[in-house]
């Protein structure tokens, strides 16, 4: 490529029409959700925000000294105080009457299991903080271990599958319950599968005066065993199928749903990862953990009453699908 | 600040954009990738479908916005659009990816609405007017394969004389298709316009007696011959004909040209193409009591292949039948029951079209089924060929011009020919299409440039669609003047309004070509896509930053329209 077309590139990248909050040239996998999801979250929360970024990947793929892919101010915590550290920042900020917004990031290592203490403070607390939980369901920066948000039988390198167990034993934390039951203003979880859905919820939680949590649900093609390709995919197949629901609480209390027109079998979900392979061997024991995981999407359905047949099913605030000229996402 | 390139960036950019410790945009992940995403064209069922050769998926990105755009993209293939709009049987529909979702979109009618708006505003064709000293090119035929050719001449500009026997252009289109389908003042509206590119009409001009074939090869570089097949073909059954009979296109021709008809109680047509419909809905409208349609094929219908099915556009059987014309399917005629020359009956079979031994499809009648239908009139429609009058040279002991690759009629140098006198000619679309390849081949041959052997690329089907994307929607709702509100002039579907169009192009599902959706701008987690406004030079507003793209292939599955293709890195 000649260089002044190199040049062009780098003037039309600084002229996009949107702000981009996560620059490329960041370490992330190819097809990395998380990555996906912390530009999507940026973006919407940007430009007047400071981030505060718990111990992850999204940490150290943003920021291999002496480079940085942020562009706004951004501070790493360690893995446990992202909550802490941005409850300070907006206290600081309170007191010089700043009106810049504040977001904490973190991975659902950081959040479900290291960090659960400092959020719940800084939710008790009630912080115009937004907190934001990439859900990965493991902790992949350190080699795939299980964290409480791993789902039940899923493998991971202290979940393995084998004679005696078929991936991890135990469930995955009903986190939501634990936030509802700070009766914060408002939490959700959202899907870097349904973007324009995203935003708006990274947005209301910024408006609304007081603490607010997300949880976005954002597939590890590395953990869990995909193709980069089907990042998207193996995200919107949770939400189709229930094992994700996808959800808006407002003082504890679910407000709004997205709705799933034509749910799917969760085998549709299971088998495009590895991290599920061993539950397609067609062992007893296998059918078992299929039809468990079946009836635990079966019960978000029921208890969240995802079933839906309205005109708009992807979104509580206008479908998710495509029009010409672009700028649905805004 | 004065920042030219990248590596400036890394050390001056600050607040706002990039931080003082080096930008990200210093690691150049590119070099992870082994497959890249490259945007890649990809023909629409549409467009492959199509024998006018338009391409329904391009103009229906510029209804909404810019009608006489579309208008205009649509004229470059098809110059007659107000007129296929209406009467083409639209395979673009069945193709269409959509109706493998929920319904096809209503193409045609958007086809119509656009010729309709150009006539009503006097849009210009865009073509301009060839130089007087223009190499020059004979048409003869002004119906729509004529009609076409000499559009696309004069659009490559050759100067065109368009010989026409009857007394103004439009061939079939004027002669031969009813009011109700093709009001006469869409045909003349359309055809004077498309005339006024630079055409020169020569009407009341018939070959073989106002002027000879070997003339025309002198005076002319080329010739385009597109005269129809308007002799009916000899009918009998078993050597017996009635003593007043008729040929089906001939009554057709005269009622619309004179509006007369003979007296009929019952008739029977025998054939099942248009002309034999169209016949019969004709008979219906002007008060004949009872019309029978005998064909040896099936009725039109879904689950019924084209092979098998009566010639007849479907819409325009099931429009006669809701006017009370009784169609007799897979019957055949075995026996004309005559009264000294007077037919009082005709037997009839069940036949069915069944493969052979050797392979090919023929009529079987099947012994025992034998019925006797009282008429008093049978009327053949079973076909017309060319009237060779005047080209016996070139026509020889043919029935149809058999034609090349080219359309050159074969062993005839400088000879073209289409439309309904090709052998396998059939529809005004096919007509209209022949007259455009025509004249690229006349253009190719006046200037001694062989034809480039392009296949033609296969279309993009639904499953590299990815229809997550894509909302269902129902199709615009055409509407049809009721069955006891019909006559012979009105015009029976009604067209769509302004409103409608736009609705029903924002169905299209823009197969293999971008739709500017924002989804692999929005989607890429490398921020590797970039937008810009400016149309980049592959015809998207999207340019990927190979630097830092690694080839995840994330943009190219959420492709809704099949536009990003992964490959292998060079």
């Amino acid at each position: 490529m000649a260089a002044d077309e190199k040049a062009s590139l780098f003037e039309l990248r600084r002229a996009q029409p949107a702000f981009r909050g996560l620059e490329a040239g960041h370490l992330a996998c190819q097809g990395c959700g998380q990555a996906l999801g912390a530009r999507l979250v940026t973006e919407a929360a940007g430009p007047d925000v400071i981030v505060a970024n718990a111990t992850g990947c999204l940490e150290v793929f943003t920021t291999a000294w002496p480079r940085t892919a942020w562009r706004v101010p951004w501070i790493h915590s360690l893995f446990e105080n992202a909550p802490a550290i941005a409850s300070g920042i907006e206290a600081a900020l309170k007191a010089q009457g700043r009106l810049t917004k504040v977001v904490a990031m973190g991975g659902d290592g950081g959040t479900f299991d290291i960090g659960l203490q400092a959020l719940s403070g800084m939710l008790e607390r009630n912080h115009n903080v937004l907190y934001v939980c990439f859900d990965n369901e493991a902790y992949m920066n350190t080699g795939i271990q299980r964290s409480s948000s791993t789902p039940h039988a899923a493998m991971t390198t202290t979940s393995p599958a084998g004679k005696a167990r078929m991936g991890k034993r135990h469930l995955k934390k009903d986190l939501l319950s634990i936030i509802a039951a700070h009766h914060i203003p408002y939490a959700a979880t959202a899907s870097v599968a349904y973007p324009s859905d995203l935003r708006k919820k990274v947005r209301r939680g910024l408006e609304i005066e007081g603490a607010a949590f997300l949880l976005v649900h954002s597939p590890c093609p590395l953990g869990w065993g995909h193709d980069g390709a089907l990042t998207v995919e193996v995200a919107r197949l949770a939400v189709e199928t229930g094992v994700f629901p996808m959800l808006e609480m407002e003082r504890g209390d679910v407000v709004a749903v997205m709705q799933i027109r034509n749910v799917r079998p969760v085998t549709d979900y299971l088998k495009l990862q590895d991290r599920f392979s061993h539950l397609f061997d067609e062992s007893p024991e296998a059918r078992v953990e299929l039809e468990h995981l079946q009836a635990l999407a079966d019960h978000h359905i029921e208890v969240y009453g995802l079933r839906g047949t309205s005109p708009d099913p992807r979104d509580s605030e206008g479908a998710d699908t495509v029009r010409r000229g672009g700028l649905r996402w805004g | 600040m004065g920042l030219k390139t990248p590596s400036d960036a890394l050390v001056t950019l600050t607040r706002g954009a990039f931080a003082h410790a080096g930008s990200s945009l210093g690691l150049k992940t590119g070099d992870w990738r082994v497959t890249r995403p490259v945007h890649v064209h990809r023909a629409s069922p549409c467009h492959n479908a199509c024998p006018a050769g338009e391409n329904p998926q391009a103009y229906l990105a510029l209804v909404e916005e810019d009608p006489r755009a579309a208008w205009s993209k649509l004229v470059s293939a098809n110059p007659l659009p107000a007129v296929t709009g209406r009467v083409c049987h639209h395979p673009c529909e069945s193709e269409c990816n959509r109706g493998r979702f929920d319904e096809p979109v209503a193409i045609h009618a958007i086809e119509r609405f656009l010729g309709d708006q150009a006539i009503e505003h006097g849009w210009d064709y865009p073509a301009a007017k060839p130089p007087p000293d223009a190499l020059e090119v004979a048409v003869v035929g002004a119906g729509p394969a004529g009609l076409s050719a000499a559009y696309h001449l004069s659009r490559r500009g050759y100067l065109v004389t368009l010989f026409e026997a009857r007394s103004e252009p439009g061939g079939l289109l004027r002669s031969a298709i009813p009011a109700y389908r093709l009001p006469r003042s869409v045909v003349e509206r359309e055809i004077e316009r498309l005339l006024s590119v630079g055409i020169r009409l020569e009407p009341n001009r018939r070959l073989g007696r106002d002027m000879i074939l070997a003339d025309l090869e002198k005076s002319f570089r080329a010739v385009f011959l597109a005269p129809g097949a308007e002799r009916g073909r000899e009918w009998s059954v078993g050597g017996v004909v009635p003593r007043d009979l008729r040929n089906g296109l001939e009554l057709l021709q005269e009622w619309i040209s004179i509006g007369s008809l003979p007296k009929y109680e019952r008739v029977a047509i025998i054939g099942g193409g248009n002309t034999s419909v169209d016949l019969a809905r004709v008979l219906k409208f002007n008060g004949v009591p009872e019309v029978h349609v005998i064909s040896f094929r099936t009725r039109p219908g879904p689950g019924v292949s084209p092979d098998e099915a009566m010639p007849a556009l479907a819409r325009e059987v099931k429009q006669a039948i809701e006017e009370g014309v009784i169609i007799d399917d897979c019957r055949g005629v075995t026996r004309l029951i005559l009264r000294g020359e007077q037919v009082v009956g005709v037997e009839l079979v069940h036949m069915k079209k069944l493969p052979q031994p050797d392979g090919t499809r023929k009529p079987v009648a099947f012994e025992g089924t034998e019925t006797v239908l009282r008429v008093d009139h049978v009327i053949p429609a079973i076909g017309e060929e060319v009237e060779p009058f005047g080209m016996e040279a070139v026509l020889g002991a043919n029935r149809f011009f058999a034609v090349d690759a080219e359309g050159q009629v074969q062993g005839c140098r400088g000879i073209f020919a289409g439309g309904d006198a090709r052998l396998g000619g059939g529809t005004v679309s096919d007509a209209v299409g022949d007259g455009r390849r025509a004249a690229e081949a006349i253009d190719r041959y006046i200037r001694g440039v062989a034809l480039a052997a392009k296949a033609a690329p296969p279309s993009i089907g639904i499953g590299e669609l990815n229809l997550n994307y894509f909302d269902h929607a129902p199709r615009a709702e055409i509407r049809f003047l009721a069955p006891e509100e019909r006559n012979a002039e009105a015009e029976i579907e009604a067209p769509l309004g302004a409103g409608e169009v736009a609705r029903e192009s924002e169905r299209c599902f823009s197969c293999g070509e971008c739709m500017t959706c924002d989804n692999c701008w929005t989607l890429c987690p490398d921020n590797a896509v970039l937008k810009t406004m400016e149309t980049a030079s592959d015809g998207s507003h999207y340019v990927f930053d190979y630097d830092y793209c690694k080839g995840c292939g994330l943009c190219a599955r959420e492709c809704p329209v099949g536009f990003i293709a992964m490959v292998d890195e060079p």
